[in-house]
């Protein structure tokens, strides 16, 4: 107990020695090192430069140039150099688009950011710039600088935009050395391959004071180079995707798609309408950006893969397949005779072709598109059987091409229609409907490329995607080629083959609009009822070879008519051409 | 009879008016000739006057009501130290749950609250050491161990210097704290055979002179080597970034780009303020991107700057005569959990006090503890409030035992 007494004595020695040490380092720091910390908080000589990298550049197959840098000017201030802050805010309010209360913004919440350059505008016409630049003697805390934005040379949906970094991604991604001023890849490739092309940031360490003398406050010397972002080469054709852009129906929307059936490389990828991706780099208006988000036909929305739609008669291969490979039909079997239509319990389901094609195999329903051949099908299976089968196909599913976002499509479970129709809904009906690839079910154009692409391969599934590699490399490293197989074996497969070129090539084909007398063209046609308009989206989807090139493409355009007629000939037009291209 | 001491009440008054016109300054930026300054300064106000109501509602309250509050307000304390795990990260950690108004840290609570559970538990008559020591661990580990994980180094090693001050204040003898010290001057010494040997030589030069059975020194040889044979492995097992993370906690100035950078930045804003300083809300080193802590953490270079060796001298010295105030009396209190909890509560004040101003004139790692009374936080200026308010009535009750 008395022990207790010596304690605080103890405790006394221990405070006094606490703050004599923190005496007399603070001495130490004010008095006698005062003058050498005082020249440099006045000079401010210890800083950090951020040397920031070069993003890479984006090229088609050929090494044509798709995405490039350019330099812009563009104005900085330096909060910590403002002498009268009146007059400065004044000075860029009078020569730029800003009003003072955006500028006093902008300075406000970089408060904290004294010493680093704030962009204040982008862009800056060469004119504008020799005019200002006679004034900018008078406004120290402003200076110029001439660095790169992106050039986009032609609008397109794949490649996707960079923008400014916003407060949230800058949050998120400072750890990461964004700077408040850089540039993100916001969608596209651009986002999907933002570690590639955006580089290294390096970084450099000034301590040296005016006479050139190392101060040397750190003993390492950890100066960093910076690493620039490596230039990616596409698997795209820009002849081929200019060709397409110019060929696509006016006032029309929709997706086109053309892919190499060896490889799974995208050679054309249009999504229209589109949208002009340099707008983001320069200075976008709220107007600019209104008008983009508000405008009806949705240029921002790349269809071919954030775009889900029923696939209609496209879809019909699945059907027959699944029959062909559960044996129950073979290639002679004619189901119920077409009479225009077929009832089921007290509905009656129409065929698109009202006079009716009498009875019919399967190679003649798939080559006149016959709907109540399918709608009988679809008595045979139950729902869970379609959906697994149409998943085993790469449908209704992600294909894991190489931008983000993609989404998987739709296909109905007895879950969702009782979660959606009540306890006792019936099956059967909404079952006939997706037999024909309407009703819920919904695809991405991507989706449907691929499948006949596969299809074009003898069954070998492989993934889309876009990069073939990076310009430094001589072999891709960043694409794993992803190879399926679908569950169809080859004897079905050389019949189902067989149906889509009659479709196209022989008399009353629904899809002979496509046809060429140079290049085999398999195909199939869809008219998809929807409830986005009156008239129907038209598909045709399916491969053409010759000689060594194959290619597999969809053609795909809302609300247009019907696919033999709109979508094919434009097909038909695109295989030409690339054909005509591969020659010369 | 009852006598309050207004003096120590008074040298608080002044740390935190301190405080307010610190905060107002460092949450004040010049552009040119332009102030702006954000409310910080408010909001610190109206904290310490809810912190005025609350302690002097505790100080009305007897001892021995609170005295019953005590371990349900730990385990309030230690399943907020859970909760808080859940909570969303703030600025790469999570220590806050938010409320609303402001966002509550639940490990400035746990600090009070464990330190008053231990000091009641150990105060008990008839106490063996090894009771002392197994108890105080165990209630100490826990909380130790979620702030930790938050994590929050700064804090979890406030709760340690705590825990062995409370254990060399408490009655037991000098070797078990020396055997608990030791362990790891071991590990620090592992890393020169020559240091360890004279370390070790100068250990059981003092484990005889305390006239300790031969055996009991022989174990304590064996159990210091074993830790000096470890650490190495450990230190190898360890990858190269993990490694590096301890090394730069060590010596900041490894990683000029990162935490190196803060101090020094925080030196010279300091350095330069020399004797008279630059005048109030005339700093120019404060406004500076790397220190968003400026009214927190770094507030200290705020007051360097401002006010120079002249402000930062006055500032020591008025938190020496409160604390040596405190200190001088803590003999006079008779009840054992009294003298324990005011020693345990000057402790971590005054290891507070060390970190932060040695990390901000860059003789410690930077490990983001406050001020106390003087940097903007509303938890920690609650429980530092209250925690001074119950030294004081401790201090005042004292006649009653007398």
């Amino acid at each position: 107990m008395y022990s207790g007494q010596q304690k605080p004595l103890l405790l006394n020695y221990a405070l006094i020695g606490v703050f004599l040490i923190l005496f007399l380092s603070i001495f130490n720091l004010q008095i006698i090192e005062s003058t050498k910390y005082t020249t440099i908080a006045e000079k401010n000589f210890v800083r950090i430069k951020t040397l920031f990298p070069i993003r890479g550049e984006i090229y088609d197959r050929k090494y044509r140039a798709i995405v490039l840098n350019k330099p812009s000017y563009n104005l900085y201030i330096s909060l910590n150099k403002i002498q009268d802050k009146k007059q400065v805010t004044e000075f860029i309010s009078q020569n730029f688009d800003l009003s003072l209360d955006e500028i006093n913004k902008i300075i406000y919440d970089n408060r904290f950011r004294l010493y680093k350059d704030v962009l204040v505008v982008q862009n800056i016409s060469f004119g504008k710039m020799v005019k200002i630049s006679e004034q900018m003697n008078y406004y120290p805390s402003l200076s110029l600088k001439s660095e790169k934005i992106r050039n986009y040379l032609y609008n397109n949906h794949f490649a996707g935009y960079t923008g400014r970094i916003n407060e949230n991604e800058y949050t998120k991604y400072k750890e990461q050395g964004y700077s408040i001023n850089s540039y993100i890849g916001k969608s596209g490739l651009e986002k999907y391959y933002e570690d590639l092309l955006r580089g290294k940031n390096g970084y450099q360490l000034l301590q040296v004071d005016a006479s050139g003398k190392n101060l040397q406050f750190f003993k390492h010397n950890l100066d960093e180079p910076p690493v620039n972002g490596v230039s990616l080469i596409l698997t795209i054709d820009n002849d081929l995707q200019y060709y397409i852009s110019s060929i696509f129906p006016k006032e029309k929307n929709g997706a086109i798609v053309v892919m190499d059936v060896k490889t799974g490389g995208i050679l054309a990828y249009v999504s229209k309408p589109d949208f002009n991706q340099n707008i983001f780099s320069e200075n976008l208006t709220t107007k600019q950006w209104n008008d983009i988000i508000n405008d009806p036909a949705k240029p921002m929305l790349d269809r071919i893969i954030h775009g889900t739609y029923p696939p209609a008669s496209v879809f019909k291969l699945i059907m027959a397949t699944l029959a062909l490979e559960d044996e129950v039909i073979n290639e002679k079997t004619k189901l119920t005779r077409c009479e225009g239509g077929m009832w089921f319990g007290n509905r009656y389901f129409k065929c698109w072709w009202e006079k009716g094609h009498g009875r019919l195999n399967v190679l003649d329903a798939i080559k006149y598109s016959c709907d109540v051949f399918f709608y009988d099908l679809s008595t045979q299976f139950s729902l869970e059987q379609i959906n697994n089968f149409t998943k085993e196909n790469m449908l209704t599913i992600r294909t894991g091409v190489d931008l983000p976002g993609e989404r998987n499509g739709f296909f109905p479970t007895r879950k969702w229609y009782k979660d959606n129709y009540g306890k006792y809904v019936g099956i059967i009906g909404h079952k006939v409907n997706l037999a024909i690839g309407q009703g819920e079910v919904l695809v991405t154009p991507l989706q449907i490329c691929a499948y006949y692409a596969a299809l074009g391969n003898n069954g070998k599934w492989l993934k889309p995607h876009l990069l073939t590699k990076t310009i430094t490399d001589t072999e891709s490293n960043y694409i794993q080629p992803e190879i399926k197989q679908l569950p169809v074996s080859q004897k079905n497969m050389a019949l189902i083959q067989q149906s889509l070129f009659n479709a196209v090539n022989e008399s009353y084909g629904t899809g002979v609009a496509a046809s060429l007398s140079s290049v085999s063209v398999f195909g199939k046609t869809g008219s998809a009822e929807n409830h986005m308009g009156k008239k129907t989206h038209s598909w045709f989807a399916g491969y053409a070879r010759q000689d060594e090139f194959e290619i597999a493409f969809v053609v795909f355009l809302e609300n247009a008519g019907h696919g033999g007629s709109i979508s094919a000939p434009i097909a038909r037009k695109i295989i030409q051409y690339y054909y005509n291209l591969e020659k010369s | 009879m009852r006598e309050f001491d207004w003096v120590t009440l008074l040298l608080l008054v002044m740390l935190l008016t301190c405080g307010i016109i610190t905060i107002y300054s460092a949450s004040t930026t010049k552009t040119g000739n332009d102030f702006q300054t954000d409310n910080y300064y408010l909001k610190q106000i109206i904290w310490i006057i809810i912190a005025f109501i609350i302690t002097f509602l505790i100080i009305r309250t007897p001892y021995s009501v609170i005295e019953i509050m005590i371990p349900p307000a730990y385990i309030i304390s230690i399943m907020l130290l859970i909760i808080v795990l859940f909570m969303p990260e703030i600025k790469g950690s999570q220590r806050w749950i938010p409320l609303g108004l402001f966002n509550f840290q639940p490990s400035e609570l746990a600090k009070l609250t464990t330190i008053l559970l231990v000091t009641k538990l150990i105060s008990k008559p008839h106490i063996t050491n090894w009771q002392i020591i197994s108890r105080s661990f165990i209630i100490f580990l826990i909380p130790i161990i979620l702030i930790f994980l938050e994590p929050d180094l700064g804090t979890s090693l406030c709760l340690i210097v705590s825990f062995f001050v409370i254990l060399i204040a408490s009655d037991i003898s000098a070797f078990y704290i020396i055997l608990i010290i030791s362990p790891l001057i071991s590990i620090i010494a592992s890393f020169s055979l020559i240091i360890f040997i004279i370390y070790i030589l100068i250990l059981i030069y003092i484990l005889f002179k305390t006239n300790l059975d031969k055996i009991i020194i022989g174990f304590a040889v064996v159990l210091n080597t074993f830790f000096f044979l470890i650490t190495p492995f450990i230190w190898n097992s360890l990858k190269e970034y993990q490694q590096n993370r301890i090394l730069t906690f060590i010596d900041p100035m490894r990683d000029p780009f990162g935490a190196g950078y803060q101090i020094i930045q925080s030196r010279i804003a300091i350095g330069s303020g020399g004797f008279w300083g630059k005048g109030f809300l005339m700093g120019t080193q404060k406004n500076l991107n790397f220190l968003p802590e400026h009214h927190t953490d770094f507030i200290f270079s705020v007051i360097g700057e401002e006010f120079g060796f002249l402000g930062c001298t006055i500032i020591l010295l008025i938190y020496f005569l409160f604390l040596y105030r405190i200190v001088r009396k803590i003999n006079m209190l008779k009840r054992k959990e009294f003298r324990f909890a005011a020693i345990g509560i000057l402790a971590y004040l005054t290891f507070q006090i060390f970190i932060n101003i040695g990390m901000n004139i860059g003789i410690v790692p930077t490990t983001g503890i406050p001020l106390p009374f003087i940097s903007y936080g509303g938890s920690n200026l609650l429980i530092n409030i209250l925690a001074i308010g119950l030294v004081l009535k401790f201090l005042n009750e004292r006649s009653i035992f007398e």
